[in-house]
């Protein structure tokens, strides 16, 4: 069970690459690429070690074949880019380059989704776990917070695949404590019998502030954090949700593909008819921009559409 | 013909052969084993089909690098740490890399008779990584430069002399990756870096002059910072001593062989046809022919 406090962490990029940075100064057969891509932290890592640091340039197709050659040379290598841009822009490399080959490159993908609300649908990645979850090797992360960021660096040098790490922007509360075991893969962080609210990313705060809403209307919410949404131990999430009355996904991501449909094949593929709810982005949003918030609004995926919807469900 | 082990040339006999002197070599030796191997991709191309005109393009090539001694190859070892690395980024020549492979004892010659797209398949019609001696999965195009370039960095980086040959087709070339890889590669400096472009002229369906802007070939990569030699891609003398100046040039650059080429080579009703890239050979007058030309051994 993890940790529930108020604290608020740093950003997750900075908390992945200041735990990576620590280990890539014991470790020089650590390589960091980047494709143009920068952050404060990251200025620490190229000054102190700047002969692990490749900036590759605006070239994301050859990123991903540079990364994959300097596996097959035996480097650790880390790719660093903003979401959209590592995973739509070099598909075709990340399956024959890294998949086929099956080689542990990990890719930290920055602002999945919304994150870069306000510049438009070129910075949109909302549909990257659909598009890496279908590709064979691919290990996918989806931190909530700084902590399991952080935690995600010791996996990732462990892992003999590739893996996708999707980072969000900006500060969330802490729900996770540091070196948390990621093993499981997903953390029930409320119980509740009502209904069950399965969420990933930043979109677990959101889940846990519909729980304390519904709390008001007595209804008890179970909140499931889903960080590891490739491969899912379904086994052990099954017997967390099967009991639920009902099952209600939100996500930043578009409904084809995401943690909906991963929950859905999950529930049809071992014979458990429950109902079940998944809150996403519609198919036709695609030049939808703004203010986050609004934008959560105009999609049904914030606190107040969401807690609108389930009592509605509940009636 | 029967797929048997062919012994004329200095067999590749471990990590040995490589770096002989330009006086060793053997040139009638290559041209000979040249012929075997041509007789070879004709031999998995009758039975099973197969890209056959886009491998006799480059088989002059594969052989001076192979059995010129210009790879630092051990066939009895292919995963040796510190081999030089051949990458067929044109996975479309795979008949031509597997005849050699097999020849030079790398996995069982009898797989090209029975596991050559067809039976319990092992060697696909494009190569891939999980067969012995094959360093990349390849087949769709603009991969092979920039996996190459990532491994030459990491040999640079970690003062390892191997050196890394990419075979290309010249079509490839309109891959935008294929760009990006060479303006990385003259970045870092990467002179562990050798590109050979198999220039036949030809893509899949037709002329490259008449579907893109190649030339100046030699000069755009001269302008991306490449060092650049042209030579004749089938002729073993000159391919020879192109590899023997590159492993011994002392330039800070990485290095485009330009080799002139032939696309169906040896078989002269196939040569610079552009229908025969995906063309099988069916007939019986066809393969009669064929094998005329070929001096069927």
């Amino acid at each position: 069970m993890a940790v529930e406090t108020k604290a608020y962490s740093i950003d997750m990029r900075d908390a992945f690459i200041k735990e990576l940075y620590a280990r890539a100064k014991a470790e020089p057969n650590i390589v960091f690429l980047s494709n143009e891509y920068g952050a404060p932290s990251l200025d620490i890592f190229r000054r102190d070690l700047p002969k692990q640091f490749i900036n590759a340039g605006i070239s994301e197709q050859n990123l991903i074949s540079v990364a994959a050659g300097l596996a097959l040379g035996g480097k650790k290598v880390y790719v660093y880019s903003i979401a959209s841009f590592i995973t739509l822009r070099c598909y075709e490399q990340l399956k024959i380059d890294l998949c086929s080959m099956n080689l542990p490159v990990t890719l930290i993908g920055v602002g999945p989704c919304y994150a870069y609300s306000v510049d438009g649908p070129t910075h949109h990645a909302t549909e990257d776990i659909a598009i890496m979850r279908a590709l064979a090797n691919m290990q996918l992360y989806s931190p909530a917070d700084s902590n399991m960021a952080a935690a995600i660096v010791d996996v990732s040098l462990q892992s003999t695949t590739p893996i996708y790490c999707r980072l969000d922007k900006g500060k969330y509360p802490l729900l996770y404590k540091q070196n948390e075991d990621l093993s499981a893969g997903f953390t029930v962080l409320k119980e509740g019998e009502d209904i069950c609210i399965i969420a990933t990313g930043m979109m677990v705060h959101r889940a846990i502030e519909i729980a304390e809403e519904l709390n008001k209307y007595s209804i008890k919410a179970q909140v499931v954090d889903v960080y590891r949404l490739k491969p899912i131990d379904t086994r052990n999430l099954l017997s967390v949700v099967r009991n639920a009355k009902k099952i209600i996904t939100i996500e930043e991501h578009t409904i084809h593909g995401g943690l909906g449909s991963i929950i859905s094949e999950i529930l049809t593929d071992a014979n458990v008819f429950l109902p079940l709810k998944r809150l996403a982005v519609p198919d036709e949003l695609l030049y939808t921009y703004g203010m986050r918030e609004n934008i959560h609004r105009e999609v049904g995926i914030d606190t107040d559409s969401v807690v609108k919807t389930i009592l509605e469900w509940e009636q | 013909m029967t797929f048997t082990k062919q012994t004329s040339v200095e067999q590749n006999n471990g990590a040995m052969s490589a770096l002989l002197r330009k006086s060793q070599v053997d040139i009638a030796g290559l041209e000979h084993k040249a012929k075997q191997i041509r007789n070879m991709i004709l031999q998995m191309c009758i039975s099973t089909g197969g890209h056959i005109v886009s491998s006799l393009s480059f088989v002059d090539i594969l052989v001076t690098l192979y059995y010129g001694g210009n790879l630092n190859f051990d066939a009895n070892n292919p995963e040796w740490e510190d081999r030089d690395r051949f990458f067929l980024s044109k996975g479309h020549g795979e008949t031509a890399l597997y005849a050699v492979l097999a020849d030079q004892g790398v996995f069982p010659i009898s797989w090209l008779d029975t596991r050559y797209r067809k039976g319990d398949c092992r060697l696909g019609g494009h190569p891939d990584k999980e067969i012995p001696g094959v360093e990349i999965t390849s087949g769709s195009l603009g991969h092979g430069l920039g996996l190459a370039a990532g491994i030459s960095l990491a040999a640079k980086m970690d003062n390892k002399a191997h050196l890394q040959f990419v075979l290309m087709g010249d079509a490839e070339c309109t891959e935008g990756s294929v760009w990006e890889a060479a303006l990385f590669a003259s970045k870092h400096g990467l002179n562990n870096l050798i590109a050979i472009v198999d220039r036949n002229r030809i893509g899949s369906i037709d002329f490259t002059k008449n579907f893109t802007s190649l030339e100046p070939f030699c000069e755009k990569w001269k302008s991306f910072g490449w060092e650049t030699t042209v030579c004749d891609g089938h002729d073993c003398k000159q391919l020879h001593e192109a590899f023997q100046n590159a492993r011994s040039s002392d330039t800070s650059l990485p290095l485009m062989i330009i080799a002139e080429t032939i696309k169906g080579k040896g078989i002269p009703f196939m040569e610079n046809d552009p229908t025969w890239h995906v063309r099988s050979l069916s007939s019986e007058e066809d393969i009669k022919r064929a094998k005329e030309a070929l001096r069927w051994q």
